[in-house]
């Protein structure tokens, strides 16, 4: 029971991670909040909706969910990101990003209503499972955890190894200096964005595979909490928001199991306050960015 | 109408108690939580404790801007992106923390505050208004705009921009309180629900809108923000579009919102602050 709880916990924590990821992405590149963020891995959700309730086998909402959020990262980048690069451009494009969220919120409530819509998997996907040592664990929990563990390997390998992520590290350490090595900051701006963002709607679509509905709350609900997670694993550090995320998922369950659970909601943003004013460079003390921020 | 005006003036009071913070350059997604605590102040005093409504709202604003400046102390030390994400957190906490609270009635909410009119709403703006009118054209207000402009150079010419921070922050916290007892007071029923996240970005958006330049832009924001959905249905119906909408294209076009005028602050000769401000301007 208790090492059910625990899965369960890793694949919620494994959405986290992806969505606190895409975050800490944006914030290392430009050092600028992007809050159409939890919105874009909203819609993701709904993504999934529209996929699944069509008759178009389950998979492809993946690959399609990626696809939108690419497009809406990039739109978000266009609109909110491009133009403020003064001194105060961290709080307009927070703003700006802001908004594009509430607007991505209403429209998509406009679209399919303020109610949460409900749909269902292949039963042979959500209720058949593997057993593994008595536990047993469901297609769909495994599927979220594989491609997760294929996603952010994946990233490691984007960022450390080739050409884009150097370039991205480049402007992340010196966006002047990188652009004078011929590096077109804007380009790999629009690369980050289309990442970041992909992550986030794939993240959502799982989030609406496991719940079994699309929400339009769980932008503000699930997907600010990875704004939290992403601060207590240390700005601009993907390696803390990615353990961080999934401890977080394992916590909540064991919170939930042991009837503790609305302690737990309170409890990401609690500890995010204390991290931010004992150690703001975050739970593996990676090199603060206070200076730039 | 009557509704009209107090929702307008109780926006106001926000707006202003956005600006108020703004004027150090610090953005608070937090007014929404002071707001709920100020509320709740005044609302225990006149409910359970038989007060009279005036001062149960003088109170909380004090209560409520002690409890600012508890939060703003430690949390301003940190700038820019950190003390947005701060006060994000403070606003789910504050919420969170009400749901908990049984005294005063927890998640089902906590009634039985009346007896706010549209004339204590009015009395309120017109205090605070005054008292802003008064500061925008003192000193001071050089002061703020040296350490908004570069907190660096501020504290060089010898300003002490944490503490003026903090100040500002905790009177954020306190105008918020009012508007948050009034609220509660009108409505007679209220629940930690009601001071969402949404309502903390709402109230930036308003001084957004405005223009964060000066008092009457935060007035400007918050009135036509409230009023022209109320009376154009299309607009009430796409509400947060339309603001979003709005937004979005100030930001990119008139980024210092819609009223960008100054008004001359007062010159005093022989203050050494004076010509700390004069110079880094």
């Amino acid at each position: 029971m208790l090492a059910g709880q625990i899965i369960n916990g890793l694949v919620v924590g494994s959405m986290y991670a992806m969505v606190a990821v895409g975050f800490t992405l944006v914030l290392g590149v430009l050092d600028k909040l992007n809050f159409a963020h939890p919105e874009v891995f909203m819609f993701g959700g709904f993504v999934g909706f529209v996929v699944v309730s069509t008759g178009v086998p389950f998979w492809v909402a993946l690959p399609a969910a990626a696809v939108v959020g690419g497009i809406l990262g990039l739109f978000v980048e266009w609109v909110s990101f491009r133009r403020f690069t003064g001194p105060d451009g961290h709080i307009t494009a927070a703003l700006s990003s802001l908004a594009v969220g509430l607007i991505l919120i209403d429209v998509t409530q406009k679209i399919w209503g303020t109610d949460p819509v409900g749909f269902s998997l292949p039963a042979s996907i959500s209720s058949g499972g593997i057993d593994v040592a008595g536990i047993t664990v469901s297609y769909l929990q495994v599927i979220i955890l594989l491609s997760t563990l294929a996603l952010m390997a994946g990233l490691h390998f984007l960022i450390l190894h080739t050409q884009l992520g150097r370039s991205i590290r480049a402007i992340a350490e010196a966006p002047v200096f990188a652009s004078l090595y011929g590096i077109n900051g804007r380009r790999v701006t629009q690369k980050t964005f289309v990442v970041s963002s992909s992550l986030a709607a794939i993240a959502g679509t799982f989030l609406s595979f496991r719940s079994g509905f699309a929400s339009t709350e769980v932008g503000l609900v699930f997907g600010l909490k990875a704004l939290a997670i992403m601060a207590i694993g240390g700005i601009g550090d993907m390696r803390g928001a990615v353990i961080v995320g999934l401890l977080l998922g394992v916590l909540e369950a064991l919170a939930f199991q042991f009837g503790m659970g609305v302690l737990s909601d309170v409890a990401v943003w609690f500890a995010m306050i204390l991290f931010l004013l004992v150690r703001p460079e975050g739970l593996f003390r990676t090199r603060t960015r206070e200076g730039r921020a | 109408m009557i509704d009209h005006l107090f929702f307008t003036g109780i926006n106001i009071l926000l707006a202003w108690s956005a600006y108020i913070v703004l004027l150090s350059g610090s953005l608070s997604f937090a007014q929404g939580a002071f707001m709920a605590i100020g509320c709740y102040i005044a609302g225990v005093l006149t409910v359970k404790f038989g007060w009279a409504l005036e001062p149960a709202l003088v109170v909380a604003a004090f209560g409520t801007a002690f409890i600012g400046a508890a939060i703003g102390y430690p949390a301003l030390r940190t700038r820019g992106l950190y003390l947005i994400l701060l006060t994000v957190g403070v606003t789910f906490v504050v919420r969170v923390g009400l749901e908990q609270f049984e005294y005063v009635g927890g998640v089902l909410g906590f009634g039985g505050m009346l007896g706010a009119t549209v004339w204590h709403v009015g009395v309120a703006v017109v205090i605070v208004g005054a008292a802003l009118c008064v500061l925008s054209v003192s000193p001071w207000q050089r002061v703020l705009d040296a350490i908004r402009e570069d907190e660096a150079v501020a504290e060089s010419l010898g300003i002490n921009a944490a503490k003026v921070s903090v100040a500002c922050f905790s009177a954020g916290a306190g105008v918020a309180a009012i508007a948050g007892g009034l609220y509660g007071h009108y409505m007679a029923f209220v629940r930690p629900e009601i001071f969402d996240i949404l309502i903390s970005i709402f109230v930036v958006l308003y001084v957004i809108l405005g223009g964060v330049n000066n008092m009457w832009g935060a007035v400007l924001g918050a009135a036509i923000l409230t009023l022209v959905p109320e009376y154009v249905r299309v607009l009430s119906e796409w509400r947060p579009t339309a603001y979003g909408v709005v937004i979005v294209l100030l930001l990119l076009f008139r980024p210092m919102g819609l009223l960008t005028f100054r008004i001359v602050t007062v010159r005093l000769p022989n203050s050494p602050r004076e010509t700390a401000s004069n110079q880094s301007a």
